[in-house]
This record gives structure tokens, C-alpha cells and sequence, in this order.
């Protein structure tokens, strides 16, 4: 039964991952009053990267080679282990915070390698940004998730979350500066607004699309979807931590397991939205003021962990 | 400084061009310049036994044109850049298209050829045939680089990421921070200049329309009144009228446009560009109801304009109405960004000591407190009837540039609706007839002045036709500009002057 969940939880992120891309687009759009494409797009996206022929330049050792399996292997870890639909179906010990948060930055560490290895000019820039907003976001990370460890008494995500879904939700108050904290380190971690412009075309702005610039057909479709799956993933674990309903707990009925699907639905929809309202709102920040953005959520994490303890405390 | 006191100054006499012996060319050139006339065009011609460098200054009443004759066999003069900046690119290219040398150029590459034309290649002599098939050289074109510890070089383009014309641009880096910025455009001359030679001012007339596809009314206008001048053709009142109409409708919707793409684009404010885009297709919607032509090609005709009748005025004071009312919703969301401000304000930053020397054009140097506007310092068409406030700013950074924009934008608005109320009755096209003569038209387009140079033979051909665009002369200014800030935000410089590459390389 365990596995059979497992599968499916992961096959449900994989799946989902193109249509919430696909929401965001969707939504950005229509804030800015354009009807804008289909949310289903990105699967044709991707399949016709799959189907195209791909040019990798002589100049590339097989580092270049290896960079997408890594990163979509990278991606797919978080997609089983991260609790996104069911809690409590994996050894905790899994989805330990340290494991999480290491493979997420072997992904991106792979990826820097990728923009690197061509010896390209945008690569290199790419990867050299990549590794200063990495480098930079990692303290507020571990702070944040290491407060809501703190918090729930477990080091696993499983157990946080699992912490969270069983608790009334007034008593998770103090976790709030810890969860801000945790938006910040998703919208950067995941190239979105106000680090880095997914859509641009500008090579000289870009961060992530400048390391997979270099890339194209099926390596690129699977870099594209790495992404998309790992900003997925994370939405889903926030989101499950924001809104701690309906997640799949056990035992595991038949009618809860309809109520999880459609919560999983809704908190993605959900969290697309967000992130479209930010991306429509605010402008893309001066590179060089990167650090005011990554210390903020550090003080903000830190500010968390601080009132986290002070619960502890009394 | 009007054109009587200057030439007393510089003791010359004589009506139209001032002829000097090439090694006065400097002094005088200078003094012109330091009594307060700008160089703003030099342009070379072939007479029958020499090379005759010009150099036009902007006096106060109009322009001063200072003429040099150089012999064939070893045409050459001392180069005016050492002490005139605005000189720099001009002297480049009247080497490139004659084989002119200034002597002692601090800068000696070649500017309009790219590497592979061979040298000793001078395309505007008339010996050069237009159809020559040119042999394939690689003549080297060295660019700046700095050397140093942790200095980096980025080439970028010709070919970009977004679909954009071709140029290439050299940064020097230290991290993200620009040292050096050094662009090379002419990747694709189209050789104009050249082709309209021999034509009849109606056959040279769809070339000049297409030197730059977003400013066609600033370049067949500049045109239609350097040939009206040189043919001595007067233009009806309404004509006059029409045509301040159609120039501004043309800067109203450039402004446009670029509020949104800097905004949008450079920024990723992307609401913006969404915005701005969707109203000016609007605009070019009712430019091809009203002309024909989404560009507005055809406005503009040799002694006359288009005209329009009482339901095309009605259509265009409805469509600004609304777009005035749409863009100040728009602006007020936009000034009020604090982030988007943020990215705008001490960002590329054009000094008004740098606007000057460098002769910049156009927004870019009213946004630095230059203000230099033709249509008041040498007005033509109407403008001198309806009276033109020129709008500067004073920081010269992106936010500077933005803001002209916006209040020209405000401004165009405003001339287009006095236009269509004082619209004068009658007959718009004149009967028009080519003489032997030459002239200088000079208009101020959207993205700053144009300056052409006309001379037509005795069966009323085109001789020889000099076109100065903007872009040309704000190119350069990228040294300027990009050096002190980052990388990223080079798109966002680059958005805030949105330069031609067609109308550089003509």
C-alpha cells in the first residue's frame, strides 16, 4: 500500500508539474489583460523537445552529458520525498531536511556545471549568478526548515508535515515568520520573481535560462521539467504547511483519498496564483541588491527560529 | 549665437556654404563650437576635381555649413575628433564611403565596412559602380579589451536571444560590474546612399521611407523639405499642418511603445509591455485605416501630405482621448512602482558634459538637459505657428529618459489636437518641379534630429543625398553609459535610448 502511494504521490507531481507552469503563464496573463495560452501547453512543450534532435557542441566533455540526468534525478528525489498529496508513507528518514535540502542543491550545483562546461559566455555568467544567489539563499533555508523542525520535534518533512495536518491550526502561529522565510527561499531556489525572469529573452539578465542555453532537444526538455517539477514539489510542501487540510493521512480511505486529490488540486491553483500575483506586481530586482532580498529572508528565517524557541520557552 | 555674428567671428563672408582651406577646417570648427554651434553633421561630396568635406553647425537662426576641398589624388584634412567628439563617427565614415583621411584620428578603424570588405574599398565615389562584386577579404577589426586580474570579456550578439536587429556588443567585466562597453554595428548596410544616386527624387522616395521602418515620417519628411528647399517648391498651409500631424502621431505611438518595452521588458514589468504593445497596435490599426500603412509610410509626399478628412480627425481625437486616459492610469501604477523606480533611477547615467561632446540627438539628450529641439531651434512645417514646449530632464539616467518620454508624449498629444482644430482649408498637394540645387532639411524626428543633405543635377537627379540618422550619433554614447553599472542591467540602458541599427548603417 505504501509503495503504491509513493508511486502515485510521485507520479502525481510529475504530471502536475507542466500544468501548474502552465497555470502561472495562464494567470500572469490574464493580469496583464492578455487571454494568453492554453495552462496545457507546457506538455506539448515538452514532448516536442522529446521529439526534436538535439546539437551538443564539440567543445562539451560529458559533464555536459550527465547535467540533465543528475538534474531531473535531482528533481525526482524531492518528487518522492517531499509530502506533496500523502503524509506519513515513507521512512522518515527520507525526507530528512539536511538529505532535502542536499540533493536540491546537487541539482543546482549540476546545473552550474552544465552552463560551465561549454565554456560559453552566458553559461559562465549564468552559472557564476546561480552560484552567488545559491550560496547566498542556503543560510535562510536551513534556518527556516530548521525552525519548523524545532517546532514539530521532527527532522523529517514527513513529520513536520504530518505535525502540522494533526495540530489545530492557531497553535502553528509561531511557525508563521518561519513559512515566510520558506516563500522566500522558493521563489529563489526556483527562478522566479524577484531573482531571476523566467521569461525573458534578454541573455544578458538571465540566471537559470542562461546555464540551459547551451542545451536543447531532449536534454533541455529535461531540464525544463526538472524545474518544473522542483518548483512543483516545493509549492506543494508549503502549501501543505499554509493550508494543513486534506492531505492524505492514514488510514487511507476511499473518500479521503478523493479529498486529498482535489486539496492537492486547489493548494497548487493556489500557489500559482501567488506566484503570478507576485511575478505581475513587483519588477525583477537590480542584481546587485540580490543580498538585501537574501538577507531579509535570513533575518526573517532567523526572526522564526527565535520565536519558535520562545514557545519552547514558556 | 546667430549665423550673422558667427561668421563675423570667424571672418568669413559668403552666402550658403563656407569655403575653407582644409587646414583652417579645425580652427574654424572649433571656434564655431566654442561660441556656442554645435557640430551636429559632416558629410563628404565628389565635385569634379576633389573631395569636399562639409561640416554643418547649428547656429542660432539656422545652419552654417563649413566646405573643404580636398585633392583626389591624396584627399586628407586634419581630423576635427581631437578637439570635437561630435565628430568622431563621421570622419570614420567619410573614410569608409570616400577614402577621405583625417589626419591625426585618435580612433582609425574602420566604421561602416565590416571585416570582410577589402580595403581601399570607397563605395560613394562615383567611379564605384553600386553592383560591384566585392572580393572576400578579413581585414582585422582589433576592439578594446582590458587586461587585469579577474577581468572578463563578453562578446554578445550579433546574433541575440530575442529577434532583434544585428549588433555586437564587447563588454569588459570585473564581476558583474562593465569597465568598457564598445559596440560594433554595419553588419548589414543596405547601401542607400548609393542606390538613390541617379534616381529621380519620386523614385529615391520609397528607399528614404525604408532607412528605418519606425521612422519613416522623420526621414521622408527631413527629405521632402531638403528637396522643396533645393528645388524651391512652397508647401500649402494645410500640408504644413498635416504634416506637424503626422510627425506627431509617429512620436506619440514611438513614446508609447517605449514607456511599455522599458517598463515591461527591461524591467519585467511585464503589465506594461502588455499594455503599451496593445495601444500602439491600436494606433498603427488606425494609421492603416487613415494611410494605408501601419508605419505610416505614404504620410508624407514630396511638396505635400496625406490628407484627411472629417471622420479621420474624429477617429484620431477618439483613440488619443482614450490612449491619454489609458496611459495615465498606467503611468501612475509605474511611478509609484518603488521597485521599478528603483531600477530606473541612477541607472546608466549620461553626464550633460558627455551629451554635448558626443553631439548626442533626441531624448537621450534632453533627458541630460540638452535642449536641442528642431522643431524650435529651426522649425518647419507648423511648428512655428503652434509653438513647441521641448521637455528636458536634468540626471540623465534611465528614469531621466523615461520621464521626457512621457511628457513629450503629453506634449505630442496636445499639438496633434490643436492641429485638427486649426486645420487650415484648401488645397494640400503642390505642383512640384526639380531644379538643378542643393539644401539641407532638417526635422526632428522621434528619436531625435535628422539632418539631410540634398543636391540634385541640372535634369533634377539626385547627385548626392547625405542622411544623418540619430541612432547614428547616439551609438557612441554606449561607451558613455554602460561603463559603472552591471550587466543585467544593460538591456534596460540599451530599452531607454532604443536605437536603429537599419537607420545607422544606411
Amino acid at each position: 500500500m505504501t509503495f503504491a502511494l509513493i508511486t502515485f504521490q510521485t507520479l502525481l507531481v510529475l504530471a502536475a508539474a507542466p500544468a501548474v507552469i502552465g497555470m502561472i503563464r495562464k494567470m500572469k496573463a490574464r493580469f496583464q489583460n492578455r487571454q494568453g495560452a492554453s495552462i496545457f501547453l507546457p506538455y506539448w512543450s515538452l514532448l516536442s523537445l522529446f521529439k526534436k534532435e538535439m546539437t551538443v557542441t564539440r567543445h562539451s566533455s560529458w559533464v555536459f552529458r550527465v547535467v540533465p540526468f543528475v538534474v531531473f534525478g535531482s528533481a525526482l528525489f524531492l518528487a518522492i520525498a517531499i509530502p506533496s498529496f500523502a503524509a506519513g508513507i515513507l521512512s522518515a528518514s527520507l525526507s530528512n531536511i539536511f538529505l532535502v535540502g542536499a540533493v536540491a542543491a546537487l541539482g543546482s550545483v549540476f546545473l552550474v556545471f552544465g552552463g560551465m562546461d561549454t565554456a560559453s559566455t552566458f553559461g559562465n555568467m549564468g552559472s557564476s549568478r546561480e552560484m552567488t544567489i545559491a550560496s547566498m539563499i542556503e543560510p535562510a533555508l536551513y534556518v527556516s526548515l530548521a525552525s519548523l523542525a524545532a517546532f514539530a520535534s521532527f527532522w523529517s518533512l514527513d513529520g513536520i508535515v504530518l505535525y502540522f495536518a494533526s495540530v489545530p491550526m492557531y497553535t502553528t502561529l509561531p511557525a508563521a515568520l518561519s513559512l515566510i522565510a520558506l516563500v522566500f527561499v522558493l521563489l529563489a531556489e526556483n527562478a522566479r520573481y524577484p531573482v531571476d525572469n523566467p521569461a525573458t529573452h534578454l541573455e544578458l539578465t538571465m540566471v537559470h535560462e542562461a546555464m540551459v542555453l547551451e542545451y536543447s532537444g531532449p536534454y533541455l526538455a529535461l531540464l525544463e521539467y526538472a524545474s518544473w517539477i522542483k518548483l512543483t514539489a516545493m509549492l506543494a510542501l508549503v502549501a501543505n504547511l499554509v493550508f494543513p487540510w486534506g492531505i492524505l493521512v492514514a488510514p487511507f480511505a476511499g473518500f479521503a483519498f478523493v479529498v486529498a486529490l482535489a486539496a492537492f488540486v486547489i493548494k497548487l491553483a493556489l500557489g500559482a496564483f501567488v506566484i503570478a500575483y507576485i511575478e505581475s506586481t513587483i519588477v525583477k530586482m537590480r542584481f546587485y541588491r540580490m543580498q538585501e532580498y537574501t538577507s531579509l529572508a535570513l533575518i526573517i528565517a532567523l526572526g522564526g527560529l527565535a520565536v519558535v524557541l520562545f514557545t519552547f520557552a514558556i | 549665437m546667430t549665423k550673422e555674428s558667427l561668421m563675423h567671428e570667424l571672418q568669413l563672408r559668403g552666402e550658403g556654404t563656407l569655403q575653407v582651406p582644409p587646414q583652417d577646417l579645425r580652427m574654424h570648427a572649433e571656434m564655431c563650437v566654442a561660441l556656442g554651434a554645435p557640430l551636429v553633421f559632416m558629410y563628404a561630396t565628389e565635385e569634379a576635381n576633389a573631395f569636399r568635406v562639409h561640416a554643418v553647425f547649428s547656429a542660432e537662426d539656422g545652419f552654417i555649413t563649413l566646405a573643404s576641398d580636398l585633392p583626389k589624388s591624396s584627399p586628407s584634412f586634419p581630423s576635427l575628433t581631437r578637439s570635437i567628439m561630435a565628430a568622431h563617427w563621421f570622419e570614420r565614415l567619410m573614410h569608409d564611403q570616400f577614402g577621405i583621411v583625417a589626419k591625426e584620428h585618435p580612433d582609425w578603424r574602420r566604421l561602416m565596412h565590416h571585416e570582410n570588405i577589402p580595403e581601399g574599398t570607397h563605395p560613394m565615389r562615383k567611379e564605384f559602380m553600386w553592383n560591384t562584386k566585392l572580393d572576400h577579404a578579413n581585414v582585422p577589426y582589433p576592439m578594446h579589451a582590458v587586461e587585469g586580474k579577474g577581468v572578463y570579456e563578453i562578446p554578445v550578439g550579433p546574433i541575440h536571444a530575442g529577434i532583434i536587429e544585428p549588433g555586437h556588443f564587447r563588454f569588459n567585466v570585473r564581476g558583474e560590474r562593465i569597465l568598457t562597453l564598445e559596440g560594433k554595428l554595419f553588419f548589414k548596410h543596405k547601401g542607400v546612399e548609393k542606390l538613390v544616386e541617379g534616381k529621380t527624387p519620386e523614385e529615391a522616395f520609397p528607399f528614404i521611407e525604408r532607412i528605418s521602418g519606425d521612422m519613416v515620417v522623420g526621414h521622408s519628411l527631413c527629405f521632402a523639405q531638403a528637396l522643396e528647399e533645393a528645388s524651391g517648391i512652397t508647401i500649402s498651409e494645410r500640408a504644413k499642418y498635416l504634416r506637424v500631424l503626422w510627425s506627431e502621431l509617429e512620436r506619440a505611438s514611438a513614446h508609447i511603445f517605449d514607456i511599455g518595452n522599458m517598463g515591461g521588458m527591461g524591467t519585467g514589468f511585464t503589465f506594461m509591455a502588455a499594455q503599451g504593445f496593445r495601444m500602439v497596435e491600436e494606433m498603427r490599426r488606425m494609421y492603416a485605416s487613415l494611410v494605408g500603412h501601419r508605419f505610416l509610410r505614404g504620410a508624407i509626399t514630396i511638396g505635400g501630405a496625406h490628407d484627411i478628412d472629417e471622420s479621420g480627425a474624429a477617429e484620431i481625437l477618439n483613440t488619443i482621448d482614450r490612449i491619454e486616459r489609458e496611459m495615465k492610469r498606467i503611468l501612475q501604477i509605474a511611478y509609484g512602482s518603488d521597485g521599478l523606480m528603483e531600477r530606473f533611477e541612477t541607472t546608466g547615467v549620461l553626464s550633460n558634459e558627455a551629451a554635448k561632446a558626443y553631439g548626442a540627438r533626441g531624448v537621450p539628450a534632453r533627458a541630460s538637459g540638452v535642449a536641442f529641439d528642431v522643431r524650435t531651434a529651426h522649425p518647419y512645417a507648423a511648428y512655428k505657428e503652434l509653438g513647441v514646449n521641448v521637455v528636458t530632464e536634468k540626471v540623465g539616467d534611465v528614469a531621466a529618459r523615461f520621464k521626457v518620454r512621457d511628457r513629450e508624449l503629453t506634449e505630442s498629444l496636445r499639438l496633434i489636437r490643436e492641429v485638427l482644430a486649426k486645420l487650415p482649408k484648401g488645397e494640400v498637394q503642390a505642383k512640384i518641379a526639380f531644379k538643378e540645387g542643393s539644401a539641407l532639411g532638417a526635422v526632428e524626428s522621434w528619436r531625435g534630429a535628422v539632418i539631410n543633405f540634398v543636391r540634385l543635377d541640372s535634369s533634377g537627379k539626385i547627385d548626392r543625398c547625405a542622411i544623418s540618422d540619430p541612432s547614428f550619433c547616439n551609438w557612441p554614447l554606449f561607451g558613455e553609459i554602460g561603463p559603472g553599472n552591471i550587466v543585467p542591467d544593460f538591456p534596460l540602458c540599451n530599452k531607454s535610448l532604443n536605437l536603429s541599427y537599419s537607420g545607422t548603417d544606411l
